[in-house]
């Protein structure tokens, strides 16, 4: 998967948790400041994104001790891409 | 299974549930060790060997205890093995469940709770699974709510109400003001409105909104005030509405009787067609 196509993932994955239009979505968008974002809502839009993904990488997931370092969508997906790459 | 007397009351309640209810089967979930050899009729037990505790993130521990009782029993709803879950202890664990498990109707789901009033039963909502929603949130609980007391309720067109500090339209803060326009024009019975007292006498309305922050003080400001009363008719079961399936929640420190409280609400939840209802409203609110 690409860059863009995985924030595209996550921009769906934000508009459905949060209702928010996914066009507002960047990579600079902050899920705390910007998307009020709790952390069920945190871990609800990461579970989305690994069935996405798993879909096409069979197994992937995000380990839970790593969630705290996503402040922005950017790190999120930059972390999901190095875990493909891994 | 949970809670803080578990699985002494939870067994005891299973029982007076099964043996009130002929039509009813149970499955406990959790770990009962000796206790597993004296199932109540028509229950069975399915193990799980997680729980999470009062002091853990409830939706992080949803998501690294696949074993927890919470996350075991709501699976059992999303796969077809249950009609309802019953849960007793965290509600935060209970909701995080319920929303990762089943599934969200609305953004933030809501506490549904039915206060004994006294001139009839009320449901109140919010109390407790949202602190701050938006005015579009408050009125998703109102529509989820009326649908809710024609159900639990029995009443074809229930009056609701919006809790605020006054009567008069335009009282209240920023957000009472925006939820009332936006009720106002909604496909519900909406009767303006109503202060904290109307809660407990139940006249003028048989829903009442609230946000989840004043809705938790106001209910637990109720309970002591029963509890200091000398009576015993506090709610021990309250329903999320606002997750894709039927999930209701009762105290940790619940007696035998709350917990087949607890049970016989799913049981009418479900008999009585709530989430085809909740579904088709959800999607003109």
């Amino acid at each position: 998967m690409t860059d863009a196509e995985l924030l595209e993932v996550l921009r769906a994955a934000v508009a459905t948790v949060l209702e928010i239009d996914p066009l507002t979505v960047t990579r600079g968008t902050r899920f705390d400041i910007d998307l009020r974002a709790d952390s069920l809502a945190l871990v609800e839009i990461v579970e989305i994104l690994e069935q996405d993904v798993t879909r096409r990488r069979p197994g992937f997931r995000m380990n839970d001790e790593d969630l705290d370092a996503l402040v922005t969508i950017g790190d999120a997906v930059d972390y999901a891409l190095a875990r493909l790459r891994a | 299974m949970g809670g803080d007397d578990a699985p002494g009351a939870v067994l005891e309640g299973a029982r007076l549930a099964v043996a009130r209810d002929p039509e009813l089967d149970l499955l406990l979930v959790g770990t009962l060790g000796a206790a597993a050899s004296a199932l109540p009729a028509r229950t069975r037990l399915v193990e799980a060997s997680e729980s999470i505790g009062m002091d853990e993130d409830p939706a992080r521990a949803v998501r690294s205890k696949p074993d927890a009782s919470v996350s075991v029993v709501h699976r059992l709803v999303r796969d077809g093995h249950a009609d309802a879950a019953v849960s007793l202890g965290s509600t935060g664990a209970t909701l995080a469940a319920a929303v990762l498990r089943l599934g969200r109707l609305t953004p933030r789901p809501a506490v549904a709770v039915i206060v004994p009033a006294v001139a009839g039963p009320v449901v109140l909502l919010d109390a407790g699974g949202s602190l701050e929603p938006t005015a579009e949130q408050l009125l998703q609980h109102a529509v989820l709510g009326a649908a809710y007391a024609e159900v639990a309720l029995g009443i074809a067109d229930p009056a609701v109400g919006l809790l605020n500090v006054g009567s008069e339209p335009g009282k209240g803060d920023t957000l009472r003001k925006q939820a009332f326009e936006l009720l106002a024009a909604a496909p519900i019975r909406f009767v303006g409105n109503v202060e904290g007292h109307d809660v407990a006498l139940g006249e003028k309305a048989d829903v009442i909104v609230a946000d989840g922050f004043t809705g938790n003080v106001l209910l637990k400001g109720m309970e002591g005030a029963t509890a200091r009363a000398g009576r015993t008719d506090s709610p021990s079961a309250a329903l999320l509405l606002g997750v894709d399936g039927i999930s209701v929640v009762g105290h940790g420190a619940g007696s035998p009787e709350d917990v087949a409280a607890c049970i016989a609400l799913a049981v009418t939840i479900v008999r009585q067609g709530l989430m085809p209802r909740l579904r088709a409203r959800v999607a003109v609110a």
